[in-house]
């Protein structure tokens, strides 16, 4: 018998950098902070990164596809007007939520026919389904906020199932259901396959263009469902309420450590990702720094992150070489 | 196996073969480059369609419209490009697309997968723990993981494709020992396979395919001792036989001239090593071997495509600057193996393409003027009697032939004095493969120096005024004009020393 | 050439239709306008044309345009100087460029998550920047750049058709530019063929860093104030430009001409629009259209070159 590949323990799960640096950051805020680390304020951190969450791990998956989703902010925005919209109108909650993800799903199939059956490059597809989502939206409401929505939604975001913020506990199901997805069905294997060894699922027999739409479609999806905290959350539905979020989602997503490449990707990395992004902006607001110097510290943040992957990865190749 | 034949336009690939695999039993399938021995394993795999002939598995007829078919029969091929996915982990490999379904529809039981893959991989005698992804696993043990996944699909039949190309020996013997218990486990093993030694430690029985035809077939055991050279010798003859060639040269390089290019104790960064190796101007000097022996690398790294980790490469006795750059400019051409790929920009015109290696020769100031360019152009077509109906015409519409003549000109308008051909002749009808060696004569009778890379040895042997070997990545023997011929140069690419 | 005959066709084509449908159209006034914008759009997608030439992408130009535009006019408002003002948005958009560059070619970064990255810092630090203000109020002269007439032609046109020459002269009468697409059309075989790519690579994203911040000192001198969200609507008009006007996101294939089509184009579509009071929050969306068909005739006709044999 012989023994197994350089000298490594097998996981399923690895620690990126980011949970070291997440700690780091804990720490660093609490001693420069001032109220930082009370419970509402964590608290507060969880209930603001439980949108971007929802966006985060769909985006995972795209990502883990050599693929890009840039829509997902304008669609989340325009998922929120229609759901404020069906609000207003006296529609039922439920009604509203169905037709705002229905919106979701209908931009996120778009996209991966797009992708997938046309062969557009996804940073471009998505770009268009952007502008088009964007601007339907303005459209719509004309630049102005949707208000009035009734109770039904501000009570079922006020509430606490099991003691903690609807959102947490949205964003907690959430995590949930793509870990479950990811590790337990068929689905989670092929999505990394598509972007490690396409060809190997092709030849395994898989519907390979099916899956892949299905990664954007979960992605229009959430995005959609995402519409329900965030209408919530500002208790009205804006066009632009959500621009710009991808960007955050796909900084969680990189930062976290999934790569562009080959399909390694990690759903609990990306949750790291989310907590420090959310982290790094409270601490920030807190130290009374501009949103916009937060909005450019996530960007480098972003470039730090794939300079490190790039280098890993040549560290790893260069070592089994040898 | 009985009777298949297949023909590829412009090519007769298989010629009435057959070919039978006993359970338990290793066939080593024997042959050149293009003798045929990948078009059948094709066939039997299913990717292709025999134009006659029948497939047999337990003495039944089988039709095998796709590879999943034949897979489902039980026939399993092992690449030598392996098709795991880097971040799944080994049971998940071994198990894509027929997943182990659990209790709740829809998930997969991923205890019982992880149990099945470990079972699969102790009886394969590899303890790597079946949770790894496999892009952590060294070749050799994914090589492993390959045998399990067809293991697990009920292979009877399993191929092997050039399966020790990148072990060491140590991980070789260990591959022998699993198919020895393979084989008593009675599965047939078709292995393709060049390095004789291996053959004669593994194999039962051997096939020998020459030009598409079975031209013999041997139980390894009514051979004698392999060290005898009396068999090398008649599995080589069996290998190279007689056969006509296109290739001809008119004179060959009484006077070599100055030396253009000397290599001196290199080592690249994929592990090829060449002591000393020199040509002169108005030589071809072949570079001979079988596939995997390290001549693509080696010419890449001269070409400075590759990283060079210590030695010397010297053009006209000055070193050369790092990159393909630095050696384009002191007039080293490479003419690639891919050329579709790496040689040209097949959207793009016949002009454009010509000039791209040229237009600093050219234009040394930068300012391009179309005049000059047209006329370079024109220059070039007509020397190298490019088909084309205008020099707009895209790349992608020539001939095979004439695509590499464009390659060729590419390298004429930058002046270039050493040339690196690298497969020249491949995918190339014989009508255009005349052609081409009276352009790279022309080029050797104009005072350049040429380095060919070839795996027929008929071209090498016809064309080259003299030819390094090479094997297992080092250059290993040369062989001057008298002594080329297609045994010595077999002989020395092979013999397992 | 044929490509380019086809494109100015269609332009044409949209002008008569509009022509006959809206009275306000033909009138000089508009035209002049019409041209104007234009030229504007084509200012910031010239660059932008020469990095997806190479199969790459520069989506930080507007961005670009937005911080280069604010830094000139503080410098302007603070030294007095135009001049030191125009020269410090012009350096600094070159300084995006380079380290665009860098990432692309040291780093290794896809180009288009690389730029994606500096466009989210390059909107950041212009809003933390600008601090919510605006800067306005220049002089008549430096207005003159953006907003006024020679010889009855609107300026930007002057500057636009230099763009188009120098970019022209570059493209089709220098080396650099051969190598450029030869690079985009298949940057191994331009590699084996001993060409710098990496040089080359680091010299076009330079550029588009560069055309972005000589953009911005027009944008400027136009709308005669700087505020953090200038440059935000300015990409997807730019990408749109480039690709109407026939270059392909696959890199090798396409021209300046075709990108000033492109942006011909492209506003006499949002003209006939603005015409025809149609809210202008449909232009997004438009726009977005746009992009997705000329991206899928893009592709397929990739795909159709390719298979054709």
């Amino acid at each position: 018998m012989d023994s197994g590949g350089p000298a490594q323990a097998g996981r399923d799960t690895r620690i990126p950098g980011a949970g070291y640096l997440l700690v780091v950051l804990l720490i660093a805020f609490s001693i420069f902070g001032d109220g930082f680390a009370t419970l509402p304020n964590i608290l507060n951190v969880g209930v603001q990164s439980s949108v971007l969450l929802l966006l985060a791990l769909p985006m995972t998956l795209i990502i883990m596809t050599e693929g890009l989703d840039l829509s997902m902010g304008a669609v989340l925005s325009l998922a929120g007007v229609v759901l404020a919209t069906l609000l207003m109108n006296g529609n039922s909650l439920a009604a509203a939520v169905a037709a705002a993800a229905g919106v979701g799903l209908a931009f996120g199939i778009a996209n991966g026919l797009l992708v997938v059956t046309l062969g557009v490059p996804p940073f471009v597809a998505t770009l268009g389904t952007l502008g088009i989502a964007q601007g339907l939206a303005l459209v719509a409401t004309g630049g102005q906020s949707v208000v009035g929505i009734g109770d039904a939604l501000p009570a079922l975001y006020e509430s606490r199932p099991l003691g903690l913020p609807f959102s947490i506990a949205m964003a907690a199901v959430a995590c949930l259901m793509f870990g479950f997805v990811v590790r337990h069905t068929k689905l989670g294997s092929y999505v990394s396959a598509l972007g490690g060894n396409r060809e190997a699922l092709v030849l395994a027999g898989v519907h390979v263009n099916l899956v892949h739409i299905g990664v954007y479609a979960g992605g229009g999806l959430m995005s959609g469902l995402a519409a329900l905290l965030l209408t919530g959350r500002i208790n009205a539905g804006h066009p632009t309420a959500a621009i710009g979020l991808e960007f955050d989602a796909i900084a969680a997503v990189i930062v976290g450590g999934t790569s562009f490449e080959r399909g390694d990707g990690t759903l609990a990395g990306t949750l790291i990702g989310v907590l420090t992004i959310g982290v790094l902006k409270n601490g920030l607001n807190d130290l009374s720094v501009s949103s916009s110097l937060q909005v450019a510290s996530i960007g480098v943040l972003v470039i730090a992150a794939l300079v490190i992957d790039r280098a890993v990865a040549a560290g790893r190749t260069a070592g089994s070489r040898a | 196996m009985r009777g298949i034949s297949k023909a590829f336009p412009g090519v007769r690939a298989l010629d009435e073969v057959s070919l039978t695999v006993d359970a338990g039993t290793v066939h080593v399938l024997l042959g050149q480059n293009g003798a045929g021995k990948s078009t059948l394993m094709r066939i039997l795999c299913g990717a292709h369609h025999p134009d006659a002939g029948a497939i047999l598995i337990d003495g039944r007829p089988v039709r095998l419209h796709s590879p999943a078919d034949a897979r489902r029969l039980g026939v399993a091929v092992i690449f030598q490009e392996f098709s795991l996915v880097p971040y799944l982990n080994l049971a998940q490999n071994i198990f894509l697309g027929r997943e182990l379904s659990g209790r709740i529809p829809g998930t997969i039981d991923r205890r019982k997968m992880h149990a099945e893959a470990r079972r699969l991989l102790d009886g394969l005698g590899l303890d790597a723990d079946t949770r790894t992804p496999a892009h952590e696993l060294g070749i050799a043990q994914q090589q492993v993981v390959e045998i399990a996944k067809a293991l697990s699909q009920n292979a009877r039949i399993l191929v092997m494709d050039e399966p020790t190309a990148a072990l060491s020996d140590r991980e070789i013997a260990r591959l022998f020992e699993r198919v020895r218990a393979l084989k008593r486990d009675g599965v047939g093993i078709v292995y393709i396979s060049h390095r004789l030694q291996e053959i004669f430690e593994i194999g039962d029985r051997i096939t020998v395919l020459r030009d598409g035809k079975n031209v013999g077939s041997f139980a390894v055991e009514h051979l004698e001792n392999p060290e005898n050279p009396a068999n090398l010798e008649n599995l080589i003859r069996l290998m190279v036989g007689r056969q006509v060639t296109a290739a001809y040269r008119e004179r060959f390089c009484e006077a070599p001239g100055e030396t253009l290019l000397e290599v001196r104790d290199l080592r690249t960064g994929t592990g090829v090593r060449a002591a000393a190796l020199d040509v002169k101007a108005g030589e071809i000097v072949g570079l001979a071997g079988l596939v995997g022996a390290g001549r693509s690398e080696l010419a890449r790294a001269i070409f400075g495509a590759d990283r060079v980790v210590s030695g010397t490469v010297r053009m006209t006795g000055a070193p050369l600057r790092r990159g393909p750059t630095g050696a384009v400019r002191a007039g080293v051409a490479l003419v690639p193996e891919n050329r579709k790929t790496e040689g040209l920009a097949l959207m793009r015109s016949v002009q454009d393409n010509v000039l791209t290696a040229g237009l600093r020769t050219l234009f040394p100031t930068g300012w391009y003027r179309a005049a000059r360019a047209a006329r370079a152009v024109a220059d070039v077509i007509s020397r190298l009697r490019i088909a084309t109906p205008s020099p707009a015409r895209l790349v992608r519409f020539l001939s095979g032939g004439n695509q590499q003549k464009v390659v060729v000109g590419k390298w004429l308008t930058a002046g270039s004095r050493f040339f690196i051909f690298d497969e020249p002749t491949r995918g190339i009808d014989v009508g255009a493969k005349a052609e081409l060696y009276g352009v790279i004569g022309g080029l050797v009778a104009d005072g350049a120096a040429v380095l060919m890379i070839s795996s027929e040895l008929p071209e090498v042997v016809a064309v080259c005024d003299r030819a390094y070997v090479m094997r297992d990545k080092t250059i290993v023997g040369e062989l001057s004009r008298t002594e080329l011929t297609e045994e010595n140069i077999l002989r020395m690419a092979m013999h397992h020393g | 050439m044929k490509a380019v005959a086809y494109r100015l066709l269609a332009v044409a084509v949209i002008a008569m239709a509009l022509a006959l449908t809206t009275d306000a159209f033909f009138t000089l006034p508009n035209i002049l306008n019409i041209l104007r914008q234009a030229s504007l759009t084509f200012l910031i997608a010239s660059g932008l044309t020469l990095t997806i030439l190479t199969a790459g992408l520069d989506l930080s130009v507007g961005a670009n345009v937005g911080l280069s535009a604010c830094l000139a006019a503080t410098v302007m408002k603070s030294s007095g100087s135009i001049a030191l003002g125009a020269a410090t948005g012009l350096a600094f958009g070159a300084l995006v460029g380079v380290v665009n560059g860098l990432m692309v070619t040291a780093l290794r970064l896809p180009p288009f998550i690389a730029t994606y990255g500096m466009l989210w810092t390059l909107n950041g630090v212009t809003y933390w920047f600008m601090g919510g203000e605006t800067i306005h109020g220049f002089s008549p002269g430096f207005r003159a750049l953006g907003s006024g007439y020679w010889f009855g032609v609107p300026v930007p046109i002057y500057v636009m058709a230099a763009f188009l020459a120098a970019g022209g002269i570059f493209t089709r009468y220098t080396t650099l530019g051969h190598e450029v697409y030869a690079i985009g059309a298949n940057r191994e075989a331009a590699r084996l063929s001993g060409i710098p790519v990496r040089a080359r690579l680091n010299l076009v994203y330079t550029l588009s860093g560069a055309m972005a911040g000589l953009a911005a000192i027009v944008y400027l001198a136009r709308l005669n104030s700087a505020e953090a969200d200038i440059g935000e609507a300015l990409t997807l008009p730019a990408i749109a430009a480039v690709l109407i006007g026939g270059t392909s996101l696959f890199g090798g294939v396409g021209s300046l001409t075709g990108t000033l089509i492109g942006a011909l184009t492209l506003t006499l579509v949002v003209n006939g629009m603005n015409l025809r009071a149609v809210d202008a929050n449909w232009q997004p969306l438009v726009t977005g259209v746009i992009v997705i068909l000329a991206v899928w005739i893009d592709v397929v006709t990739r795909q159709r070159m390719e298979s054709r044999v």
